[in-house]
Formats: structure tokens, sequence, C-alpha cells
């Protein structure tokens, strides 16, 4: 286990810059996800602390070492490729214990190591089969294996679950999961899905168009995301973002006007942020003409028409109300998020 | 592939077949038979599609109006030096200019593919004159050294390039996170995961030098030294005219390696060629 530490690190092919300059601290067994959209970069992060991209610019050090130099093999760490990238002409057991195999460790230690990640992963069953042999979750359960008998001091997901169906996903999110608490071992994460995001990680880096949006708990992430982008990214459904003025009366979206929390300074240029669960409905309030109403069983999901603006809200109570019917929404003040429309940065 | 075809079209389609198949199966039947006539039945009129008589003492004749075993084991020599060589050089180079990234790479493969392009006859004068200058003519060098370096080298080298194009580059990141240079990475997993596309290449590269006819005719003058092909054009009499009974046992003997490969091995074979993009 060891911190990772990224110190302004640029990535360019040719000219073409696609990192701009990323600083993240990754503790010493910390779960770091790095999520965002596709195309922002957070591959070829993950990548370049693999030591399988070059750095442009900046120093990645793990543990006390700047490793910018050195080849993968000698950065002491284990990376889960997107299609598991088992050796196909290889068992199970030859393939958990190639690794340790090229890095001189004896028959006996070998099959010592092999069968403890064997046994932690339920693999035990499987050692003698080959690739083609097993199911999506097997092989991701393989490549976990490979990574873990080493005893890397990081390891290095690259989207693993994303070739599983969304059944199988959310059991081996757990099980990843499950295998950080029980390993410890400082661990970075890369997904475009958020969910795997907030559920999985002790620190979220979100990134977009090359450079860190904003780094925190995925909690706080939720809650104060630092601007408009973060928030409509973090959540599903995602934030309602209404834009409008904010005035002393409240804020003004067109003909609609929504109550806001006292205390805001006036601006001609913001955007409204509210998540659909923090929209209630009420005898009194703003008014909304229900769209579309999608029961969800635990909650049901309403798009809403709120003047010129479409919103959705999710309610706990299991709704009657047809499309076309006026309801009457209360947005919860303390939850209420308001941003700069122009820079997208958060105002409250 | 589960077709639902009528009895009726079955038979029409399984006797269609029976007749395209007779240009593809009556020269090596005519052969077979052929071998085992007297020489005056084999200009019968009309043919015997059967022999009237056998006489299997061609095939012994063979070996004494040649020295066809040390001919038989000169071209079966030199054919597995030649498949050896171009299955190490091709696999190498191939994967160099799939995998390793260096200046002009695309552009000195094309050069190298454009060698394709240049017929053998055109180069077997300057080569003769070069193997002369090393002191190498009426030995077998030239047989080995040529399609290891020239035209079925380049082919062989195109098709494992093609094969090592289509391997996922994943497994090549992963075994550097395991620890591997990138010679392990070659043979240890390029290599091995490249096994229809050497199959291919092997009964391709084989084959070819099974039937070299013209460099053999160029570059060795000696019965002792020549290789299958050219041996089968040396059955005579004293007038020059063919003993095509004998010439037609000698070529049963050196047609069956090839069947035998091609039977082994025709599985491999397509396989390999369409992982390697290759098959229509």
């Amino acid at each position: 286990m060891a911190p990772v530490t990224l110190k302004s690190i640029t990535k360019s092919y040719g000219t073409t810059p696609v990192l701009h300059g990323i600083d993240i601290d990754i503790a010493d067994g910390e779960f770091v996800v790095l999520v965002g959209p596709s195309g922002c970069g957070k591959s070829t992060l993950l990548r370049m602390i693999a030591g399988l991209e070059t750095v442009t610019g900046g120093d990645i050090s793990i543990g006390a070492r700047v490793v910018n130099d050195l080849e993968p093999k000698d950065r002491d760490i284990a990376m889960v490729f997107q299609n598991y990238a088992l050796y196909p002409h290889m068992t199970v057991a030859t393939n958990m214990g190639f690794s340790l195999e090229h890095r001189g460790a004896g028959k006996a230690e070998i099959a010592e190591r092999v069968n403890w990640a064997a046994d932690i992963l339920g693999l035990r069953p499987l050692l003698d089969r080959y690739p083609r042999q097993l199911s999506g979750g097997q092989r991701q359960r393989v490549a976990m294996g490979r990574a873990i008998v080493r005893n890397p001091q990081v390891f290095l997901f690259d989207e693993p679950l994303s070739n599983l169906d969304a059944k199988l996903r959310v059991v081996m999110r757990g099980e990843i999961k499950g295998l950080h608490q029980r390993l410890g071992v400082t661990t970075v994460y890369v997904t475009h899905d958020q969910v795997e995001a907030m559920t999985m990680a002790d620190k979220i880096v979100v990134m977009n168009g090359g450079r860190v949006e904003q780094v925190g708990a995925p909690l706080d992430l939720y809650d104060r995301p630092a601007n408009l982008f973060v928030a409509g990214f973090i959540g599903s459904p995602a934030m309602n973002a209404i834009a409008g003025r904010i005035t002393a009366d409240g804020f003004m979206a067109g003909d609609v006007t929504l109550p806001l929390p006292p205390g805001v300074s006036r601006a001609d240029n913001a955007v409204y942020g509210i998540r659909p669960e923090h929209l209630s409905l009420a005898a009194a309030g703003v008014p909304a003409i229900v769209k579309l109403v999608e029961p969800m069983g635990s909650e049901t999901q309403v798009t809403l028409t709120l003047g010129e603006h479409t919103v959705i809200g999710v309610f706990r109570e299991r709704l009657k109300s047809q499309p076309g019917e006026t309801v009457h929404l209360q947005p919860d003040l303390t939850a209420i998020h308001l941003f700069d429309a122009t820079t997208g940065g958060r105002l409250n | 592939m589960k077709t639902d075809l009528s009895p009726r079209m079955k038979v029409a389609l399984y006797g269609l077949m029976c007749v395209l198949l007779i240009p593809f199966v009556f020269p090596t039947w005519w052969m077979l038979t052929s071998s085992v006539k007297p020489i005056s039945d084999i200009f019968a009129f009309p043919p015997d599609l059967w022999p009237r008589r056998f006489d299997f003492s061609t095939y012994a004749r063979v070996f004494e109006l040649q020295p066809f075993a040390r001919q038989y084991w000169n071209s079966a020599y030199i054919a597995a030096l030649v498949t050896g060589g171009t299955m190490i050089i091709s696999s190498m180079a191939g994967y160099a200019f799939a995998r390793i990234k260096f200046p002009f790479s695309n552009a000195i493969f094309m050069v190298v593919l454009l060698g394709l392009l240049i017929p053998s006859e055109v180069t077997i004068v300057p080569l003769f004159q070069m193997f002369l200058k090393w002191g190498m003519i009426n030995t077998h060098w030239p047989l080995i050294l040529v399609p290891i370096f020239g035209a079925p080298s380049v082919f062989a080298t195109f098709v494992m390039r093609q094969f090592f194009i289509a391997l996922p580059v994943e497994l090549e990141e992963a075994a550097r996170v395991d620890g591997l240079g990138r010679f392990k990475i070659f043979w240890l997993i390029a290599l091995p995961l490249a096994k229809p596309a050497l199959g291919a290449v092997a009964i391709f590269t084989f084959l070819h030098s099974w039937n070299l006819y013209l460099e053999p005719i160029v570059f060795l003058s000696s019965t002792q030294m020549f290789t299958l092909p050219q041996a089968l054009t040396q059955f005579t009499d004293a007038y020059g005219g063919a003993m095509w009974n004998i010439q037609l046992a000698a070529a049963t003997m050196t047609a069956i390696p090839v069947l035998l490969v091609f039977i082994v091995a025709q599985k491999q074979f397509v396989e390999g060629l369409a992982h390697t993009g290759l098959k229509g």
C-alpha cells in the first residue's frame, strides 16, 4: 500500500493537449474513483499512473518515488482492464500466477498466492479452466485475482464492469468494494458510471475536458457540487437546472417564480438547481403540468413542465396523476443550488 | 449452418457438386491409375478409368533410374528449413510492423510488399550471379535463402502482421504490467496466440518450397542435388521421350506429403487465413 500523488500532470498527443495540469492526492489505502464523460481523459490519466502512457509534464509519485520514467513492471501496480485482458492460451491458475513467475517467485510461493487469491474470489473450482470456458463475471474475478495475487501497492481498474450486464455489475461492484475493504490497497478506479462512483469511492474525482472539476467524498459532491457540470453529472436522475434571475422576490425563470432560501445575493444570470428528490408535492406551491409518470416501485419519477422548462421530480408516494394534470411543487429550500450561468460556478 | 432444402433440391445440389468435383479430382485419379499401368495402356483409346493390368514395378523403377530417395530427402529438408526460417522471420517482422512504432514503418512495409510484384523470373539472373560469386551454385543454399528472405517470406510477413494487428493491445499491456519486456511479450503472449496464422504460413511456405521448380533448375546441376519437381522431368528414355508411368509414379510419391499436409492441417489453414482477414 502506498499513497499516490499526481502533481501538475499534463498530457499531449502531438500538439493536442488532453490533460491540463491535474493535481490529485490519493491517500494510502484510499479508494478513488475517476469519473467523467467519454473523452474527459480519465482513462489516459489511469494509464499514465500505470506507465502505459508517457507523462508530458508534471510528476506521478507512488509512495516516495517519482515513477514518471519507470516501466509498468517497476511501479508495483496491478491493473484490471475493461476487457479483462486474460491470456487466452493460459489456464486461470497460470494467468493468475504469471506475473509472480516472471518476478522470480518459486513454484510453491506461486501456488500459495494463487490459492489464496482463488479462495478470496471463489475461483478454486475454475483454476484449471481456460478464459474461453468462463462467464463474464468469472473472467472479471480472474482479472481481479491476477491483480491481487502479487500484493501490489496500488490497484488500477479501467472501467472493469462495463462489459457486464446490469445485474452482474451490481454484484461485482459489491465484490470489488468488499475486496478493497478486506485488503486495504490503494485503489484508483475509472468509470463513466456515476452510480459506481458514488457507491464505491472514498473519494471521487470528477473530470471534464482534461481538467478536474471537483474532488471530494461522494456525498459532499452530491450535496455541494462545485459547479454546474458536477451538479449535472453526479446524481441520477440528474439535478434539474433552470436558468433565470435571482431577485428579492425569488428566482425568476420566465413566468415562473421559484422560492429561494433567505440571504441570497441578487444575480441576473443564474441557474437554479434542485435535485428531483428535493421536490415535493403540496397543496400550494409552484404550479407544474404533469408530462410523464414513471412508477419505479419504490418511488415514482414524474416529468413535469414548469413554465418553459422541463423538470423531473422523484416522489416516495405512488402517484395517480395523469399527463396534463396540474400539480404544485414545493422545493426543499435547504437543498437549493445556485450557479452562475456564465462560469457554471457555485453561488451559494 | 442449418438449411431447409427439400430432398429434391438436396439431390440436385449434391449432383451439381459431384459434377463440379470432376475437373479437380480427375487429374489426381489419372495420375494414380496411370502410375500402375504399363505405358502402352496410358495412351489407350478410349482411355481406361480403371487399369486393365496393374504394374507396380513402376514404383521400384523410380528409385532405380534416379537417386530418388536422396532427392526426396533434399526436398524434405529444404522445405523444412525454409518453413522454419520463414516462420521465424515472418513472425518477428510481422510483429514489428504491427506493434512496434518506428519512423516510416508503414512506408517501409509498403516497400517490402512491393517486392511481391516482382516476378522471380526477373531476379533469377542477378541471384544466379550473386550465388555464383559466393560459391553456392549446385548447393542447396539458394533454395533455402531465397524463399526465407524473398517473396514467400514477404507474403508470410503480411499474414502475420495482419494477425498481430488484430490481437488486443490490452493483452500486451497486461503483460507489461505483469513484468514482461518486448521480446517476452512476443514470445510468450503474441506468438502462442498466433498459432492459426503460423499454421497457415507453415503450410503455404512448405508447399511453395516443395513445389519450387524454376530455382532448382537454375541453381542445381547434379542429380544428387536435385529436388523432386526437378527430378520428375528426368524420367526419360534414351530418345528423350517421357516415361509416363514411371514419371507419374514419382509424381504420386511427390504429391503424398502435400496431400497429407492438406488433410491434416486444412482446418488450421482456413482458420489462419480467416484470422488474418485474407479469406473472402
